[in-house]
């Protein structure tokens, strides 16, 4: 790998100046998202633990979910992982141009999840009369998928920002760490959803 | 030594062209299994089987967005044992508490438990 350094190359898997080998921005992104994995642990948790045994009165799951339409929002954050892992590799090559666009299209993968999201969320208040105070199941349900929902929008708008930021001529090869670190917590929001999608929706029509 | 210098970057650099198909593969393939996660919840088989298989294809798609995507399979193994340690305890914490709450004693109470036998009341 340093003879790739001495080549010339930039390698983005080690860092020599760190004692680990791994860049620091690398390293503090994944003890971030260590830590939230116990955070969304402790979500689903409590999630899972009112399902087990719901109180009398609680709605039915399987009426108020669209299996559907959730199934879409899941492939659209699947296609946004592309896209992020696609603009990483770019900027690694140094294609500032590709980079850019497959960060708008994650973006734009990432809006219309959330639009699924509020879409989905008018229609249980408005339609199935389910919030997050009239039962326990709107209390977790809305508790946990607000909070994914909140981590993608923290996401859009970095990404957002990144976009804008690469367009001052200050993102090269060399700043490749940073597109790296934001797509470890893109992908972070996209794994977090795979298991909600399982735990929440899908295990509700079995 | 430049010989071998040179071939460790031409593999290198081979590896970097190779990785935009192997997302791309990557995500037909996440696609695929979530389609699979889909049809399974309508599948006529018991529940226990129909759960062991979203766990596992779950678990399978998580796997490939980790060492992939997030590029573990390419870094330093610090950043797997790292993130693994939160993983592990965040299941260990879902699974404690999914036990504890399991639990018998942990069913809420409903109004027929919680009233009187009739007999206590005429007694009293």
């Amino acid at each position: 790998m340093s003879s790739n350094a001495a080549a010339g190359t930039i390698d983005h898997h080690f860092d020599p100046t760190t004692t680990t080998g791994i860049p620091n921005k690398k390293l503090l992104m994944w003890a971030f998202l260590a830590s939230d994995c116990m955070f969304f642990g402790c979500l689903i948790s409590t999630h899972l633990i009112y399902r087990l045994h719901p109180p009398p009165g609680t709605p039915q799951a399987r009426q108020v979910f669209s299996i559907e339409l959730t199934s879409f929002s899941t492939f659209i954050l699947l296609m946004s992982s592309l896209m992020m892992a696609l603009a990483v590799n770019a900027i690694q090559k140094g294609n500032l141009k590709n980079m850019r666009w497959s960060l708008l299209t994650t973006i734009f993968f990432g809006c219309i999840f959330l639009g699924c999201q509020v879409y989905e969320f008018r229609n249980f208040v408005y339609e199935s009369h389910l919030t997050i105070t009239n039962s326990i199941l709107g209390t977790t349900f809305f508790t946990l998928t607000g909070t994914h929902g909140l981590h993608v929008l923290i996401g859009v708008i970095w990404l957002s920002g990144m976009l804008l930021y690469s367009f001052t001529g200050r993102l090269t090869e060399k700043q490749a760490i940073d597109v790296e670190s934001m797509g470890l917590y893109w992908h972070f929001v996209d794994i977090v959803w795979i298991v909600i999608f399982t735990a929440v929706y899908l295990l509700e029509y079995i | 030594m430049s010989a071998s210098a040179s071939a460790a970057h031409d593999t290198g650099h081979q590896l970097e062209q190779n990785k935009f198909w192997i997302f791309v593969q990557i995500a037909m393939l996440l696609a695929v299994i979530t389609g699979l996660e889909l049809v399974t919840v309508y599948m006529p088989f018991v529940r226990w089987l129909l759960f062991s298989v979203l766990v596992v294809l779950s678990t399978v798609k998580f796997l490939f967005v980790i060492f992939y995507f997030m590029h573990l399979r390419w870094d330093r193994l610090f950043c797997t044992i790292l993130f693994f340690i939160g993983l592990v305890l965040a299941g260990g914490t879902m699974w404690a508490l999914l036990k504890l709450f399991g639990a018998n004693a942990s069913k809420p109470l409903t109004m027929a438990m919680m009233e009187p036998p009739a007999a206590a009341m005429r007694a009293v």
